[in-house]
């Protein structure tokens, strides 16, 4: 076989192995349509019955019915093997839906959100790392499970549980033990959030700001947030973007402290790596919202993006469900759900007090 | 010579992907679906 011939029969293979991968993605991209529109439907379903009959009935957000619905799926007849290559995809469309977000804000609104957001990030940061450390070390933890508690905790769950494992030579087990924790946590945050949220009366603004500062992952806090109310979502992830942002510092910092206990490989390209664990995502949300904000788009384009990004959201919350089985993330041992659970308590009643002296200081 | 390597991360075919879209509302070639 020539060179040419051979270049062309493997992008031919090359091509027909993406093909063959696209089409394998079908059938759960279909499943997270349809569990996110029955989610919809019910929503729309309850108002409509309630202004025929004129019934004032509680409004409850598409977001958490498509998150029952996955969870019950997921949790009695599980999601068939070959719904699972789609299934997963919903990360993805978290990603998406947070870009095409960034339509929905003027440029100069994300700063300055983003300053408040960030002030208060540091200040969580800064607590949950230390409340953290110094309750495992208590409940006796083996050492690199509590700096991915940690982690997983103060900055943004399973992201940065995966990052800190391959930058301080954790073991696989004792990730996955962190992520289950942070996983089940999160689930749990879906129902209480809102209910705490709704009792002190929060405004979408504080609500949004606290969801983003205290739920750990960023589906299940943006989920936390789009349960409230559709603004609360919005602020829920500039928020919890925030805190995505600071990603790499904490983990440079956590691979540092391991290095130099030999037991970690070196950080050689501090730069380098602090741009590798960056989530750049953030930096398509911020383009976007630079090419609203400069009057790129009219005002039904930034409307069509807007939905755009709320069908991406659908998917998305469809798939937190469906991968939630609280079978597997039983699993995993008291201990570091106890942990996970005291150190989240501790972390959600500080930041729900960070917000609400915000709330008096910046009027949000 | 790796076939596998993969052309962009996950975070840059969201950014592509989302661009493109708006590219395409942009230039009225697409029109969301209302929410």
């Amino acid at each position: 076989m020539t060179q040419e011939n051979y270049s062309v029969g493997q992008s031919q293979a090359t091509s027909e192995g993406f093909f063959a991968q696209a089409f394998a993605l079908i059938p759960g991209l279909l499943l997270l349509a349809v569990v996110g529109y029955a989610g919809k439907f019910i929503e729309q379903s309850i108002a409509r019955y309630g202004k025929a009959h004129h019934l004032t009935l509680p409004n409850i957000e598409y977001v958490l019915w498509a998150i029952l619905i996955g969870v019950i799926i997921s949790n009695t007849i599980g999601v068939p093997r070959v719904f699972r290559a789609g299934v997963a995809t919903y990360e993805f469309w978290l990603k998406v839906g947070i870009i095409l977000m960034g339509a929905r804000f003027v440029l100069a609104d994300v700063l300055k959100l983003s300053g408040v957001s960030l002030l208060l990030v540091l200040v969580e940061l800064l607590l949950a790392l230390s409340f953290m450390t110094y309750l495992g070390r208590g409940f006796k933890l083996s050492p690199k499970l509590v700096s991915l508690l940690a982690v997983g905790s103060s900055v943004c769950g399973v992201s940065a549980i995966i990052a800190t494992q391959g930058a301080i030579d954790a073991d696989e087990e004792d990730s996955s033990v962190a992520i289950a924790a942070i996983l089940l946590l999160g689930a749990i945050s879906l129902v209480f959030f809102p209910l705490i949220g709704h009792a002190l009366h929060m405004s979408d603004h504080a609500y949004g700001l606290w969801t983003g500062l205290a739920v750990d992952n960023t589906a299940e806090a943006t989920a936390a947030g789009a349960i409230y109310s559709d603004a609360a979502g919005k602020f829920a992830v500039v928020a919890k973007t925030c805190r995505n942002a600071l990603i790499g510092f904490v983990v440079l910092g956590y691979a540092l402290y391991w290095s130099s206990k030999g037991q970690a490989s070196t950080v050689t390209n501090k730069g380098a790596f602090l741009w590798q664990k960056f989530p750049k995502f953030v930096l398509g949300f911020l383009l976007l919202s630079l090419l609203v904000s400069v009057g790129l788009f009219n005002k039904t384009q930034v409307v069509a993006l807007g939905n755009l990004s709320r069908w991406a959201f659908l998917l998305t919350f469809a798939g937190v469900g469906l991968r939630t089985s609280f079978r597997e993330l039983g699993k995993q041992g008291l201990r570091p759900f106890l942990v996970g659970a005291i150190g989240e308590i501790a972390i959600a009643g500080i930041t729900l007090g960070l917000v609400v002296i915000a709330d008096r200081q910046f009027h949000l | 010579m790796p076939t596998n390597k993969r052309l962009l991360s996950l975070d840059g075919w969201a950014i592509l992907l989302s661009l493109s879209l708006a590219a395409l509302i942009r230039l009225g070639v697409l029109k969301a679906i209302p929410w």
